[in-house]
């Protein structure tokens, strides 16, 4: 449906859907086609007049996503709040149908099991890999601990060796 | 979640006497508008209906104004005159073209006629 050509502001909504929405408001009423064509531009007049100000709104309450409840307060401020209480009403039955929905997916997907089973198994795996982790981890710092004991000691005897052929020298020069 | 873009016009497809007009057109329309960054679902669909609202508001208000009261028939001029005369539409008048009276324009006509004749 996205069209191939033209900018931005040539985007309407679709003669179509407007054609039938004023059959259905004014059944029996012959409408000029350049009437209807008024119509359809003055549709995407409009969603910009309430975009823009809920832009506006959105902009001075420091959110970044324009919320249900800026368009209401941008349709209020422009002179349509008596479109807000129907408005309303098809939102909340929007949000019923999308929570049937999920409902219905979550069941098919969980094939019987309900969801604290899933859960628990869920955390019981979680326990699993950080205790491997964590036994990982200190057998790590052993070795590291073993390695370092190991340089020490090495390092300790050497100096040790040093001192000694060292104090041998220091007896030779005094007996020149 | 597992719903995906097409998921959600499904779901408003499903409420389909709530809302008729196509939700993804609205969107585009409203991310047109500069400066308009993201918008929250919910708030597309109020804009939907919203919009659906107004075209049922402003035909009826334009047919129940109408200058022909005799004729049951719904004329550009009629639309025009609404958004003239109404607060709420008077937005409209932006994207209609200024009409000039006939009576106007027959008198600048004279007008620029009397200027060439005097030279």
């Amino acid at each position: 449906m996205a069209s191939s050509s033209g900018n931005d502001d040539d985007l309407t909504i679709p003669r179509a859907a407007i054609n039938k929405m004023i059959k259905e408001t004014l059944p029996n009423v012959r409408v000029a086609n350049d009437a209807r064509e008024l119509v359809v531009n003055c549709c995407t007049e409009f969603i910009h007049l309430i975009s823009s100000e809920a832009n506006e709104i959105c902009n001075k309450s420091d959110k970044k996503t324009i919320s249900p409840e800026h368009v209401i307060n941008a349709l209020e401020s422009l002179g349509f709040a008596s479109y807000i209480t129907e408005v309303k009403d098809v939102l909340q039955e929007c949000k019923t149908v999308a929570l049937k929905r999920r409902k219905a997916s979550s069941r098919l997907e969980n094939l019987g099991i309900p969801e604290e089973e899933l859960l628990r198994q869920q955390q019981e795996l979680f326990a699993k890999a950080r205790q491997q982790q964590a036994e990982l981890a200190q057998q790590e710092w052993l070795q590291m601990q073993q390695a370092a004991q190991q340089a020490q000691m090495a390092a300790a005897s050497a100096s040790m060796t040093q001192q000694a052929s060292s104090s041998q020298d220091e007896d030779d020069e005094d007996d020149m | 979640m597992s719903q995906t873009n097409s998921g959600k016009q499904s779901q408003a497809s499903e409420a389909k006497k709530a809302i008729s007009l196509p939700i993804s057109r609205v969107r585009l329309i409203m991310k047109s508008s500069p400066d308009v960054s993201s918008i929250n679902q919910d708030a597309l669909f109020l804009t939907t209906k919203a919009t659906e609202l107004f075209v049922q508001h402003l035909a009826l208000t334009s047919f129940n104004n109408r200058s022909q009261t005799q004729a049951n028939t719904l004329d550009y001029s009629d639309l025009a005159k609404t958004a003239e005369e109404s607060d709420t539409f008077h937005f409209l008048t932006d994207i209609l073209p200024k009409k000039i009276l006939a009576q106007d324009y027959l008198k600048s006509l004279e007008q620029m006629q009397d200027e060439d004749s005097d030279f």
